[in-house]
């Protein structure tokens, strides 16, 4: 899971670095713990400071294969303003790929802050 | 994380994907709503915080597939959508489909079933524990007992007895007698005889292969321990099921041999045959128990050191190789022999003992005669099935090639609309597998009768031959192996093909578009291809054919035609050996059948023809001994010679003179009198049977006349036989073979013959009643089987490359229809046109021909040893061969040659 940050992103909206969206979604509903798909979105959002732009759409695919792995559980619900809304919460299997993924992150982050400051 | 609970959900996603479906909508159908209201909020006008909702969600439509595809059924989605699309197209061209079927039924089916023989006789293990660790001792295939000194693959019961408990290689020994005692029996008190197989075994047998009884015991050593007073034996499954209706108290029950009752200790189970592939006994019985079960093979055998008659069975110690084993065997084996004080010490026979090396062979898959007589056909067969096959496959592929070029146009208009090559190549693909696998399921049904019919060919007499070619795993594995390549082998090129189409050109006509395909050289090769294959199919067909004419028409020097031969067994009726009335009742029933009607003569012998022999050396005084002509010995009635048509060259036949209490006299055949009687008349001669070098007193006997000269083993032996006869009066034989030489027809002499011998003994049991000519063609059951079956494979391979051809031409002949009617336009007569096509179809074959012909003459070689009276290369086959698939291949060019020379060129020009 390499980070790779494209250069001539436009300033202050940098896409999501490819594979970390796992990583994201885990984390946001870590802390959360239940939310829906724009609730999700939103907090990936304005948690990076409007900094990570995510293409909302793209979560509804990671969130779809997370479903499978056993990481996340839906039931639906209601949202404040009183629709139907599909809630995500972590799992205990969910909880603990976000250790693993956690791990990992830093490692390949780690390795490529090194590089970055020896250069 | 769990794997099974992933495939669980996926499973459920699977067969609720509409409501994931539905779920999945939604919730994307809310989170725009969100965004949008929120644009609102922050002050934008609703169409354009719609818009920004849309472009921040991203390409809904994109989105939701991904989100499906993570499911992981898409793949499955799709086959499923190609397989009923490919149903479909596939009914929407029946005959196409009937004949691709039909072909792909025969030749996968052919193949499934040779390969479960080649399977049972070849290749399967015994069912018994750890089967790789026997080995039998000898390399020889003979059966039977002989008193020969230092046998390597007979053994007697007091070597087996020594070679048990002195050799250091053998975790267990076990021996088997060589011959099976087939004799009528009596299930407990029932007044009707059946014919039961027993097999006799020493004690270690059971315990030694592992194998254990599904109800009672199994036969041990105690069994086996002193002689004579162990009548029991363990039955098979089948006869359980056959004779005793599978009662379940079958331990009460006893078996009535002769004049000994056995008792019914147990039943083997049903997956034990044991220990020879193609025959099965019905009851084992200890060798314990060798003199008293009729014929009575090897009386007192178990205490003589060179009576040997047994075959000597070992289990491998763990980690002894067969090197070590057969190094400490070759030691023992002189030792033990020496040791035995009875031993003849003849230069001959230290001569003998010290060349005599005994070889170990794996016992895995069982002894089998089965295995020695067809292993060289069932390869052939293999082979000549395979071809039919690839045959079977040019077909198709030419089929699908013909109708790939008729869906162009939909091809080309799918890739149009933007499916990918790989798409339309995998479509294409799933429909061929379509079509393998119920062509392969076809086969299997097929396969299943095919295999009676094959076990019925191969069976002698009445009896089908006790072999399992059931469906199993490996034979279910080898026919989806070969259905897949099928699949793949017919339907990849038209798949390729028909995937690269020029689709500009394809889209804008009809006929002209199917150009490109009908001038690719693909369709031609794969006919040219089937026509050679088809020579050499046909070429073996006209070898094994001639062989078998050749066969049938070798003189064997006797008169095969008109003569009814039936067994009978005396041993029911409890004479004991010598029993003069034994020969009163022969001879009663000689004279009896006699007197029949349509009957000529008629006569009791121990051989007819390919029935073992009993052989020895002769000593003629004052000649030396050869030692290279064995004399085989044939002990028959008065009238043998009138009702085999036999001549007698010199002499007198046997007569009421010749008693028991007279000079023995023997009748011998020309060759043998001109080899060991060189000069001179043998007439008045004495000589002695059997050789110097065994133990037994020679049994001296005067020629008093020279019969014909008779072949006694096959047909196909080079030179007849060395044959004494001597009468019954003399030599008291219990077994016999019935003869009767008869005019008219054979159903009201059969049953009148029997009923006379009922009317003298209704006890005396009757058995395999046929011809004589049929007990002829029973010696070549093999090369009947292959020439029969390479006949009808090789008609069904000409028959299936004339479709091809016919297909082709067809279809050449309707894309030609504008150039055929510029032709007569222009003045070509309808004849010119029609030899025209001819010529085109002609040409083809010529060149699969000149292609086929080195294979041919290649594939001759190779079965030569298979064949009688002709060569590989015989010329006469080869014309016949290639006579035929030039008639066939024009027959198969007319249909469409005469279309091409009806087209009428008004038509034909307009169409265009």
């Amino acid at each position: 899971m390499a980070a790779l940050i494209r250069r001539n992103a436009p300033a202050g909206h940098d896409e999501i670095p490819p594979g970390t969206l796992y990583v994201l979604i885990l984390k946001t509903l870590a802390l959360r713990g239940r939310l829906h798909g724009f609730e999700i979105a939103e907090h990936i959002q304005t948690g990076s400071d409007d900094v990570l732009q995510v293409e909302e759409g793209s979560l509804y695919p990671a969130l779809q294969r997370m479903l499978i792995k056993g990481w996340v559980k839906a039931e639906w619900g209601v949202t404040a303003g009183n629709r139907r809304a599909r809630y995500y919460t972590l799992t205990p299997t969910g909880k603990k790929q976000l250790g693993l993924e956690l791990q990992q992150f830093e490692r390949v982050m780690g390795a490529i802050t090194r590089i970055l400051q020896t250069a | 994380m769990s794997f099974a609970g992933e495939f669980k959900r996926r499973l459920q996603m699977l067969f609720q994907s509409g409501k994931f479906r539905r779920d999945l909508e939604d919730e994307m159908r809310l989170h725009i709503e969100l965004r949008r209201e929120q644009q609102i909020a922050a002050g934008l006008a609703p169409q354009a915080a719609r818009a920004a909702a849309l472009r921040r969600f991203g390409n809904a439509t994109r989105i939701e597939e991904k989100s499906t595809m993570a499911w992981g059924w898409h793949n499955l989605e799709s086959l499923l959508q190609d397989t009923v699309y490919g149903i479909r197209s596939m009914l929407r061209t029946p005959a196409i489909t009937l004949v691709a079927l039909a072909s792909l039924a025969l030749g996968i089916g052919a193949n499934t079933a040779i390969f479960s023989f080649v399977d049972a006789v070849m290749l399967r293990s015994l069912p018994v524990q750890d089967p790789q660790q026997l080995v039998r001792l000898g390399t020889g295939n003979a059966e039977g007992i002989t008193n020969s000194y230092a046998s390597t693959t007979l053994y007697s019961y007091p070597f087996y007895r020594r070679l048990q408990h002195e050799n250091a290689v053998f975790s267990s020994t076990a021996a088997m007698f060589s011959l099976s005692n087939d004799v009528h029996g009596f299930v407990d008190n029932r007044s009707e005889p059946e014919l039961i197989h027993v097999q006799m075994v020493s004690g270690s047998y059971f315990p030694m292969l592992g194998v254990g009884a599904q109800s009672g015991r199994v036969l041990d050593e105690n069994d086996d321990s002193t002689e004579g007073d162990h009548p029991v034996v363990v039955l098979s499954d089948a006869f359980w099921k056959r004779s005793l209706a599978a009662d379940p108290s079958v331990l009460n029950h006893s078996l009535r041999l002769g004049t000994t009752v056995f008792r019914i200790v147990g039943v083997a189970p049903p997956e034990f045959f044991g220990t020879m592939v193609g025959s099965e006994p019905d009851a084992w019985a200890p060798l314990s128990m060798m003199d008293s079960i009729p014929p009575g093979w090897a009386k007192g055998a178990r205490s003589q050191n060179f009576t040997e008659p047994l075959w000597i069975i070992g289990r491998l110690k763990p980690g002894v190789s067969v090197e070590a084993a057969t190094a400490n065997i070759n030691v023992l084996f002189p030792q033990i022999l020496r040791s035995f004080p009875d031993g003849k010490i003849t230069a001959e026979n230290l001569n003998r003992l010290a060349h005599a090396h005994v070889g170990l062979v794996s016992m895995a898959r069982g002894l089998s005669n089965l295995r020695r007589t067809y292993s060289e056909p069932l390869q052939i067969l293999m082979a000549i099935v395979a071809l039919v096959l690839l045959i079977a496959c040019a077909n198709i592929a030419n089929l699908l090639l013909a109708r790939s070029t008729a869906r162009a146009r939909e091809l080309a208009l799918r890739q149009a609309l933007g499916a990918g090559r790989l798409r339309i190549l995998r479509q294409l693909l799933t429909e061929s597998m379509l079509l393998a696998l119920a062509g392969g399921a076809l086969g299997v049904a097929f396969a299943g009768f095919a295999n009676r019919l094959l076990l019925r060919m191969i069976s002698q007499g009445s009896e089908t031959i006790p072999l399992d070619v059931t469906l199993n795993l490996p034979l279910l594995a080898f026919t989806c192996a070969i259905t897949i390549a099928t699949a793949l082998l017919f339907g990849t090129l038209p798949a390729l093909r028909a995937t690269r189409l020029d689709l500009v050109r394809s889209l804008k006509g009809g006929r002209s578009s199917s150009a490109s395909v009908g001038r690719s050289p693909l369709a031609k090769v794969l006919v040219i291809g089937q026509i050679a294959l088809s020579l050499v199919l046909m070429m073996a067909a006209c070898l094994f054919l001639r062989t078998l004419n050749n066969l049938n028409r070798v003189d064997i020097g006797f008169n095969k035609q008109n003569v009814l031969r039936l067994n009978v067994d005396s041993s029911t009726l409890n004479f004991k050996d010598k029993d003069p009335r034994q020969q009163v009742l022969f001879h009663e029933i000689e004279e009896r059948v006699h007197g029949l009607p349509g009957v000529k003569a008629a006569s009791f012998s121990v051989f007819t023809f390919n029935e073992g022999s009993w052989n020895s050396l002769i000593v003629v005084p004052g000649m030396p001994v050869n030692r290279n002509a064995d004399v085989m010995h044939n002990i028959i009635g008065n009238a043998y010679f009138q009702v085999m048509d036999i001549p007698l060259v010199a002499g007198r036949a046997f007569g009421p003179q010749d008693t028991a209490s007279s000079q023995p006299v023997a009748i011998i055949s020309e060759h043998m009198a001109h080899v060991f009687f060189p000069a001179g008349s043998p007439i008045g001669r004495i000589y002695s049977i059997g050789s110097p070098d065994d133990g037994d007193a020679p049994q001296r006997v005067q020629v008093v006349g020279i019969a014909g000269d008779v072949k006694l083993g096959s047909v196909d032996q080079r030179d007849p036989d060395y044959v004494d006869y001597f009468p019954y009066a003399q030599s008291p034989w219990g077994f016999g073979d019935f003869e009767v030489r008869y005019s008219g027809d054979f159903g009201p002499v059969a049953t009148e013959v029997q009923q006379a011998i009922r009317a003298i003994n209704r006890n005396l049991p009757i058995s395999d009643v046929s011809t004589l000519n049929a007990q002829v063609a029973r010696s070549f059951t093999d090369q009947t089987l292959i020439a029969e079956l390479s006949v009808f494979f090789g008609v069904v391979a000409v028959f299936l490359s004339c479709i091809g051809l016919y297909g082709l031409m067809s279809y050449l002949v309707s894309r030609r229809t504008g150039e055929i009617g510029i032709r007569m336009a222009l003045g070509a007569g309808r004849s010119a046109v029609g030899w025209h096509v001819l010529r085109e179809i002609a040409l083809w074959i010529l060149i699969g021909i000149a292609i086929g012909l080195p294979v041919t003459i290649a594939g001759g070689r190779l079965v030569e040893k298979m064949l009688y009276g002709v060569t590989g290369a015989d010329s006469f086959s080869l014309f016949a061969a290639v006579g035929i698939l030039v008639l066939a291949g024009l027959l198969a060019g007319y249909l469409p040659a005469r279309r091409a020379s009806r087209v009428d060129p008004a038509i034909a020009l307009r169409d265009e």
